[in-house]
């Protein structure tokens, strides 16, 4: 059986219920496109052929009977599970002024608009919808846990969750993505946020798969009349994570600032692509990323400002440090103005730790790796601090610093 | 704000300065470009087997290729078999040898452009090897340059008097494979400048090339090539105007340069082909590969650029700095006003030890128009202790054109230091209405934040060129101010 077939057969077994027609519909385009190549220039410096590769070999002896597996993570949240890519109901608790619902159940309009999201569309046993009544203020976080547990045979899982948020509500979202087991993983996730008139969004989305695991995730937020989103983004994991963070700005006086630390070991690939489409204005963009670098990082930010957003102020800024011989960053800030009367800027750095700093620490009694590390940490936390979620912070906090540790410890040795 | 208006749109549908046609009789070739054609502009400029094997080897990978789309420019597509491939004045058998000989009518086309070769050769030491279409047919200077050991020729000159040197250099920095375009350029060239400068020399003087259109439905291929042995420095200076054409003239050039150890080339650029009319009709499409390596220690190439013409460029000249401690500067204005369109920026591949690069791009979009920085810096693992700064900013002037940049820093080194900031914005009314209560016409506001917006770059100018620069400047962007 060629590949195509063995996807539209997958994507058979996971019906028949309310998603079947869109499976197979799903099924055959992706089978016609593929995955992106490295001659895309969107894909210039991420090459998917192991995320394929895992998928065919998923694909060999697809199993839809996969016994859900979770950890919850030390983070005070209403966690909704999706355990290797299906939502685990049962997990599920009321949420005052959300209404959780399976897709199947829904009637939502999925677009078919990217080959990755064919992908997850064509194997996706089912995804949720969260939608945030209008004027609410949620207690606590809403955690959405993607959880992918594999020990032996290689695993491809697919997350979907839309999240509408009414207008005039307030709401706090963390998006997690885990794993456990030594078997080969690929998860490929996309959220859709959609955030109404004058309603704000805090959203934390922290990564910490194992080394091994392949992450494809995309967040699309379309932005309403005067609202607001605080996004943080946390890469720890993985060896080999793409994420595309999508924000379409259609009404005036949106506000979003979204800030991200990503930590690549010497065996990590971490890819970060942001676009901003700013379609009216007046309106407010501002990103930071910043990225401790041993192995291969990918940096692409993109603000675009299209003709007659006049009052658009959009800010990039993208700083990283290498720390070691064969560490590598691909940068690639991008503005495209098709606008006038803008204020857009971007900066981008690469380099080390200033060594006057390092000897102005020696000199306070520091030995030479404490004065690396605390300036190590130092940069990290600038962004890290950042994140818009108070329950989050000691999780990322304590995170931030195991990983950092593990990452200098090594580079020390 | 009315009379605001109009006195813009009056300056803006300003007409070309330097449109008009001079009536020489032209040996041209019948459009169309296959090996014959090849064979026929070789025999024609009787050059040597190796080099029309070279040209046929070209034309073979040419074939092979396709022409690119990544640029964020949009034309009709090109009908390659449409275009002539070879023109050249009758007079070609009976080269002029001094500029008494040349064919008045030329010379009177110069003075139209403002380029009294005469007085700037008597004046202002510069030696010209002007271009007319593709044969040089001007050379002034000649001797006093070679007292100095420096070459200083056509490129036909070059094939015929040194071929050892062309066979060791031509296609070394820009191969016949490089791109689609420097393919072409490299199976048809017509003609172009040669500088060679030997090893401990500083060129005498600037040397200049004033490169001009003029035979409707002709490509101008030109192919530059110079090398600065060691110890050496040399300052060029390029600039050009076109007539005024209704049909779009292709313009695929090539520049090699090629920097010993402790050699410096300084290349100074004042494009202003015809770009086209107020309804983007015509224009010249100026694809143009340009390339700097620095193969010995601490080399340094400099690139300064004014583009102010063209409807559609597509140019990003670049250094390659291999030798240690070479320097590598990009410094440059794009402005595209009415339907004009750039694509245009640098190249920095840093592969030697301690290889620093620069780069100063100022983009200035007004009317319709579009303009893209698009610049690359590379450092390789083997350098160590690069550095680059780059800040890339864009002037937007009207509310339909486009300022867009696309850096990518590929960086596969630790220890190098990269820098890159860019900024957009427009002028604002605050600057123009301070400008204006110090007695400053709104024209006159707008030219000097235009000026001092650019002015990082007109300073690596040579001094004849800024002024040039500065008047072509104004010309292109006068009133068009939002």
């Amino acid at each position: 059986m060629s590949k195509p077939d063995k996807l539209q057969s997958a994507a058979e077994q996971l019906g028949p219920d309310g998603l079947s027609d869109l499976r197979s519909r799903a099924a055959k385009k992706f089978g016609a496109t593929g995955f992106p190549t490295t001659r895309m220039e969107d894909w210039k410096y991420t090459d998917l052929s192991i995320a394929s590769d895992i998928s065919v070999a998923a694909l060999q002896d697809f199993r839809t009977d996969l016994p859900p597996s979770y950890e919850i993570p030390d983070i005070d949240a209403h966690w909704l599970v999706i355990s290797n890519g299906s939502p685990q109901v049962g997990s599920f608790s009321a949420i005052d002024g959300v209404e959780v619902s399976l897709l199947s159940e829904a009637d939502v309009d999925l677009q078919f608009n990217l080959p990755l999201s064919d992908l997850n569309l064509a194997l996706l046993s089912d995804g949720l919808r969260l939608t945030v009544d209008s004027g609410v203020n949620i207690d606590k976080p809403i955690g959405i846990l993607f959880f992918d547990d594999a020990d032996t045979e290689s695993l491809v899982s697919q997350g979907r969750v839309i999240i509408d948020v009414s207008k005039s509500a307030s709401v706090q979202v963390i998006e997690f993505h885990a794993t456990r087991g030594d078997a080969r993983k690929y998860a490929n996730v996309f959220v859709d946020l959609n955030i109404g008139d004058n309603a704000r969004v805090d959203y934390a989305r922290l990564q910490a798969r194992d080394p091994s695991a392949v992450q494809t995730a995309r967040l699309s937020v379309a932005a309403g009349r005067d609202a607001t989103l605080r996004h943080f983004a946390l890469d720890t994991g993985g060896k080999l994570v793409r994420n595309d963070l999508a924000i379409d700005i259609a009404q005036t006086g949106a506000n979003v600032d979204f800030n991200g630390l990503y930590l690549a070991d010497a065996m990590q690939h971490v890819d970060n692509h942001t676009r901003v489409d700013h379609r009216v204005g007046p309106a407010h963009s501002n990103q930071e990323y910043r990225g401790i670098v041993k192995g291969r990082a990918v940096w692409n930010g993109k603000a675009v400002v299209h003709e007659g957003a006049d009052g658009t102020d959009a800010q990039q800024a993208n700083h990283n440090l290498l720390v070691a011989e064969r560490a590598e960053i691909n940068a690639k800030p991008e503005l495209e103005i098709y606008a006038e009367d803008v204020k857009c800027s971007h900066g981008t750095t690469v380099g080390q730790l200033d060594e006057n700093a390092v000897f102005y620490l020696r000199t306070r009694c520091l030995d030479e790796e404490q004065a690396r590390r605390l300036m190590t940490h130092a940069f990290a936390m600038g962004v890290a601090h950042r994140c818009p979620i108070d329950a989050c912070t000691a999780w990322v906090d304590a995170h931030v610093d195991a990983a950092l540790n593990a990452l200098i410890t090594e580079d020390a040795e | 704000m009315a009379t605001e208006s109009e006195e813009l749109e009056s300056l803006v549908n300003r007409r070309y300065e330097h449109g008009f046609v001079t009536d020489i009789e032209m040996d041209t070739l019948p459009p169309g470009l296959n090996e014959d054609v090849i064979r026929a502009i070789s025999a024609r400029k009787n050059e040597p087997e190796f080099m029309l094997e070279w040209r046929l080897r070209a034309f073979r990978m040419w074939l092979e290729m396709r022409e690119p789309n990544w640029a964020h420019v949009h034309y009709p597509p090109i009908d390659f078999d449409a275009i002539s491939y070879f023109a050249a004045p009758k007079s070609d058998a009976d080269r002029p040898k001094s500029l008494d000989e040349v064919d008045p009518k030329l010379l009177e086309t110069y003075d139209k452009l403002g380029i009294p070769l005469h007085e700037r050769a008597r004046l202002a030491g510069v030696a010209v090897d002007a271009v007319f279409d593709s044969v040089s047919v001007a050379t002034t200077f000649k001797e006093k340059l070679s007292e100095a050991g420096v070459i200083f020729c056509s490129f036909s000159e070059a094939v015929e008097n040194h071929p050892e040197l062309v066979k060791k250099y031509l296609g070394s920095v820009v191969p016949q494979r490089d791109n689609y375009y420097a393919a072409l350029n490299s199976a048809v060239f017509s003609d172009g400048s040669f500088v060679y400068v030997p090893k401990g020399v500083r060129c005498p003087m600037e040397l200049s090339t004033y490169f001009r259109i003029n035979s409707a439905n002709t490509g101008q291929f030109e192919r530059t090539l110079i090398i600065a042995d060691e110890g050496s420095y040399v300052s060029y200076l390029e600039g050009c105007t076109a007539p005024m054409r209704d049909e779009n003239q292709l313009h695929a050039a090539v520049v090699e340069l090629v920097a010993m150890k402790d050699a410096e080339i300084k290349y100074s650029t004042v494009q202003n082909w015809y770009p086209g009319d107020e309804e983007g009709k015509g224009g010249i499409y100026n694809f143009v590969t340009k390339r700097g390596d620095c193969r010995g220690a601490n080399s340094k190439i400099s690139w300064t650029q004014v583009e102010t013409g063209s409807a559609i460029t597509w140019k990003y000249p670049s250094c390659i700095l291999r030798g240690d401690n070479s320097v590598g500067e990009f410094y440059s204005v794009a402005v595209a006003n009415n339907f004009q369109q750039a694509d245009t920026g640098t190249k920095m591949i840093h592969i030697g030890k301690n290889t620093s690069s620069t780069i100063v791009s100022k983009g200035i979009s007004a009317g319709k128009a579009q303009n893209a920085y698009r610049g690359l810096v590379k450092v390789m693992p083997q350098a160590a202790g690069a550095r680059n700064h780059t800040q890339c900013d864009s002037l937007l002037i009207g509310k339909e054109c486009g300022a867009h940049t696309f850096p990518y820093m590929e960086i596969k080194n630790q220890g190098a230091k990269i820098e890159h900031e860019a900024t957009t914005s427009k002028i604002s009314a605050d600057q123009l209405f301070y400008c204006r209560q110090r007695g400053l016409s709104e024209e006159d506001a707008v030219n000097m934040i235009v000026n001092g917006f650019c002015k990082e770059v007109f300073n690596e100018l040579p001094m004849e060129f800024a002024v040039e620069a500065q008047a072509l400047l104004n010309v292109s962007l006068e009133g068009a101010v939002g």
